[in-house]
């Protein structure tokens, strides 16, 4: 980026405060509807009005964007935004418990903290909105999933939109060790929360059987098992999967899968079951014997047969760095999928499978959340220049640029 | 002498100086241990000349020069130029229009001690049964047959510093491999390579060992520790020398006991083994460079230095690498400072900036970590071309090694470690095409006969399947 550039985004800050009309000229738009080249975009009162080469011709803020790109601002499919600071520091750390006692009750979005000092990193790179799952140190299943939206009043957006399970290696070990006690603990669990939906006023009289889970856990199933919310299940080995579309099919369940590493093997059966998929496209090393058969086209793969993708990464910097499911998205595409699709798993996918209010997409009459990039979208030298969230510009502000001021003051003088 | 010598260590004749400085005629035979017992076996395979006809170079040294032609002999960059006149019949590679650098190397890997899978049975990067394990060699863990190899290979990558964890004060020696397919580590490792002793700042040592009671639980634990590793190293010397110096002075003198603890530490005392520091902090930093002079020796590099930026004056004054994430933080306390301008600072500081990966999934795109650094730097005004970037996987990885004469840039009589990329080797659709080492070719995406693939992986991938 030049120097010019640097201006612009100074110019940003000075102008967007203000600014109630923004047209940003000549950009690459990347929408649902496909790649608009050298468009205009105009936005009044933080909603898109016009699109195209007649557009209004000024605004209070104007941008030219020539040689640069617009996207629907990031969303991340799987991250712990807001529920922790530190890692290594476990009172930071509330997506995570080892209560033996809450599992399915567990909604992750009540520990949200909207002035975690981690929100501004993301958003100045074009992260908008993420999906917070839940971890459980001693359960299959985790908790409630939400949703976010990072903008300059960072708020859950929805508290519970699936029920989290892991049935990857580490879930399984919470069972005992064992696939298949892990599946009659599932089953148990699914056959109780039915149980329980249907006898529910006995059962809080305490005039019905016992349940293993509590009746919290239970309520919090009772969607699931009714087909009203969709049970997340993490898992990665091709037959894992089968088990667990087998398993949603028995019990009717809406079914969103998770990791998949080796999804790829089983495409067609995602495909038909009409099940999307939360990935990282990233994964190629067998780091376990449930993902022997991970490989860089897994997301090319899944798509050609017809999968939904929804997006995260980057590796383990899921939460710190989750604006890096971009990188990963980019490696998808240097992998064979297509650059429309790559996009889509993290924008419109994930706004169209929770069918939450979230437009991820650009279009007149929605709501500006989007990203004007520097370059092509998903290259990595393309910086995000512009972001706008719920319709407002954001600061291109967070603590680590006022690190980085500070000690470059002090560079240059020495 | 008629004492029976050890097995292990190596006779050296040394003739004595006669009081004139006239050679006497006396000769005395002093037993030191032998400094190489696990050696290197790589040869470097007979291939016949090629030359890369007209592409772009990023040089790896700083340099980008467009249309130019390398000439590869015996397993060294031989010419380099614009339309070099070529004997008859030397195969030619047309390169031209495509972008080719040096081979990458990453100074911070894991790979073949905490290989994939990421099972206990292969998990032998970390001797966390002492704080101070100066004698374990990471090079007695290295599994060959880790298919994380492959992928970095695949990657570009065509050296790596494979070191022992952090979990400990002093984790042990690193060794330098060459990314090559081999059944034993001795045929990886990269013949005359200077061995490197990892040491480790801050939260990780502290807590291993505060949570068992012993010291260190406390940075200050940790320095004492080391400072005591160092003392008893600094005698040990002075044993050894003690024992050269009467020795050659005429006197029947045993050798001392080997302690394989201390000889390591010696060897760093004595300038033959580099530090390579995990350290996060400059206040860390400052210590450690402190206690380098306090027992006289010299730090190489800091790795994962999160705070290099904060550091950078210190580490040009002192000839101190950086050796840094693009963009990791958070997951530790001594990982909160983050900026993703740090390499970009350090470099504009004149510090040696150096980009690694300490993940099997980094190794893979240390190019797209440039590209990363690069961009971050470039966003705050600072002018950082391709060409420089390319130095932080390259030239300046090779410098923290000490291999900067042989590896790291494309010059006449360097090691011909090459990558042709599928793009400009920044963009994150670029893809290593070729990778060359030590002029063989070693890897070819489009050419499954040149894609090796480790002994696990057989019965998981199907006999001629391409898996990227």
């Amino acid at each position: 980026m030049n120097k010019l550039s640097v201006f612009i985004i100074l110019l940003f800050a000075y102008l967007s405060a203000s600014a109630s009309s923004i047209l940003i000229k000549g950009a690459d738009i990347y929408s649902t509807t496909g790649l608009l080249p050298k468009s205009n975009i105009y936005i009044e009162n933080g909603i898109i009005t016009a699109i195209g080469r007649s557009t209004p011709m000024s605004a209070d803020m104007e941008v030219d964007g020539s040689g640069m790109s617009i996207t629907a601002g990031l969303f991340n499919s799987s991250t712990h935004i807001g529920t922790v600071e530190v890692s290594a520091i476990s009172p930071t750390v509330d997506f995570y418990s080892d209560n033996e006692a809450v599992t399915a009750a567990l909604r992750i979005a009540d520990a949200f903290n909207p002035r975690s000092t981690l929100i501004p990193h993301y958003r100045v790179h074009g992260l908008t909105h993420a999906l917070l799952v839940p971890e459980s140190g001693t359960n299959l299943f985790s908790g409630q999933v939400g949703l976010v939206q990072l903008g300059n009043q960072p708020k859950v957006i929805h508290n519970s939109l699936a029920v989290a399970l892991d049935f990857t290696e580490s879930g399984v070990e919470l069972s005992g060790n064992s696939r298949a006690a892990a599946l009659v603990q599932m089953r148990q669990a699914l056959d109780d929360a039915k149980d329980f939906s249907r006898n529910r006023k006995a059962a809080m009289a305490g005039d019905h059987r016992d349940y293993v889970l509590s009746y919290a856990d239970l309520a919090a199933l009772e969607s699931v098992v009714n087909g009203h919310k969709p049970l997340l299940v993490k898992t990665h080995r091709a037959s894992d999967i089968t088990t667990i579309l087998a398993l949603a099919k028995d019990f009717q369940l809406q079914l969103i899968l998770s990791g998949a590493i080796e999804g790829w093997m089983v495409a067609e059966e995602i495909a038909k079951a009409g099940v999307p998929v939360i990935m990282d496209p990233i994964h190629n090393l067998p780091n376990s014997y449930e993902s022997l058969g991970a490989r860089l086209d897994n997301a090319k793969l899944l798509a050609d047969a017809g999968v939904t993708l929804l997006f995260t990464g980057m590796g383990g910097s899921d939460t710190h760095n989750a604006y890096l499911v971009k990188q990963s998205a980019g490696n998808a595409v240097a992998n064979g999928l297509s650059k429309s699709m790559a996009i889509a798993a993290m924008t419109s996918n994930p706004a169209k499978v929770f069918g939450a209010s979230v437009s991820g997409d650009i279009a007149v009459d929605q709501t500006a959340d989007l990203v004007l990039w520097g370059g092509d979208p998903l290259e990595l030298t393309s910086e995000a220049q512009l972001v706008l969230i719920n319709g407002e510009v954001i600061p291109m502000e967070s603590r680590s640029f006022q690190l980085r001021d500070r000690y470059f003051k002090r560079l240059k003088k020495d | 002498m008629k004492k029976a010598l050890s097995k292990s260590l190596a006779l050296i004749t040394v003739m004595t100086l006669g009081a004139c400085g006239e050679t006497a005629k006396d000769s005395v035979e002093i037993s030191l241990p032998n400094k190489n017992p696990y050696p290197s076996t790589y040869q470097t395979p007979e291939s016949p000349a090629f030359a890369l006809i007209g592409a772009n170079l990023l040089t790896g040294d700083g340099a980008e020069l467009t249309n130019t032609d390398l000439l590869i002999e015996n397993g060294k960059i031989v010419a380099m130029g614009p339309a070099l006149e070529l004997q008859p019949g030397t195969i030619q590679v047309d390169a031209r229009g495509q972008w080719v650098t040096p081979g990458l190397i990453d100074v911070h890997s894991h790979m073949g001690v905490y290989p994939s899978p990421a099972t206990s049975n292969h998990s032998d990067g970390n001797e966390m049964t002492s704080p101070v394990t100066a004698e374990v060699w990471a090079e007695h863990s290295v599994w060959p047959e880790d298919p994380q190899f492959e992928k970095a290979l695949a990657g570009g990558v065509t050296t790596v510093q494979i070191l022992p964890g952090s979990g400990n004060l002093i984790g042990g020696r690193g060794v330098t491999l060459k990314n090559i397919p081999s059944i034993t580590v001795q045929g990886m490792k990269f013949p005359g390579a200077p061995y490197s002793l990892k040491m480790a700042c801050g939260e990780n040592p502290k807590r291993v060992y505060g949570r068992r009671n012993t010291l260190p639980s406390t940075r200050m634990g940790n320095m004492a520790g080391y400072r005591a590793a160092w003392i008893e190293a600094s005698d040990y010397k002075k044993s050894w020398d003690d024992y050269v110096t009467d020795a050659q002075a005429g006197e029947d003198v045993d050798p001392p006991s080997r302690n394989l603890r201390l000889e390591t530490l010696a060897g760093v005392l004595e300038g033959d083994i580099r530090i390579h520091n995990h350290c996060y902090k400059v206040d860390e930093m400052a210590q450690m460079i402190d206690m380098s002079k306090e027992f006289g020796y010299k730090i190489a590099a800091f790795h994962h230095a999160v705070e290099a930026y904060k550091a950078a004056p210190m580490l040009a004054k002192e000839g101190i690498c950086g050796v840094m994430w693009a963009d990791w933080w958070g997951f530790k306390q001594e990982a909160f400072d983050m900026v993703r301008e740090n390499i970009a600072l350090v470099d504009y500081a004149q510090a040696c900036a150096v980009i690694h990966s300490d993940n099997p999934i980094q190794v893979q795109r240390l190019n797209q970590e440039m590209a990363k650094a690069m961009s971050a730097g470039n966003r705050m005004g600072l002018d950082i071309s391709a060409a420089k970037a390319m130095r932080w996987g390259t030239y300046n990885a090779a410098m923290a090694l000490g291999l900067e004469d042989q590896i790291g840039s494309l010059a006449v009589g360097k090691n011909a470690d090459i990558v042709l990329w599928t793009k400009h080797p920044l963009s994150i659709y670029s893809l290593a095409q070729k990778v060359w080492i030590d002029g063989n070719l070693r890897f070819d995406r489009f050419d499954k006969s040149v894609q090796p693939t480790s002994d696990f992986n057989l019965g998981i991938i199907s006999a001629g399947e391409a898996r990227p």
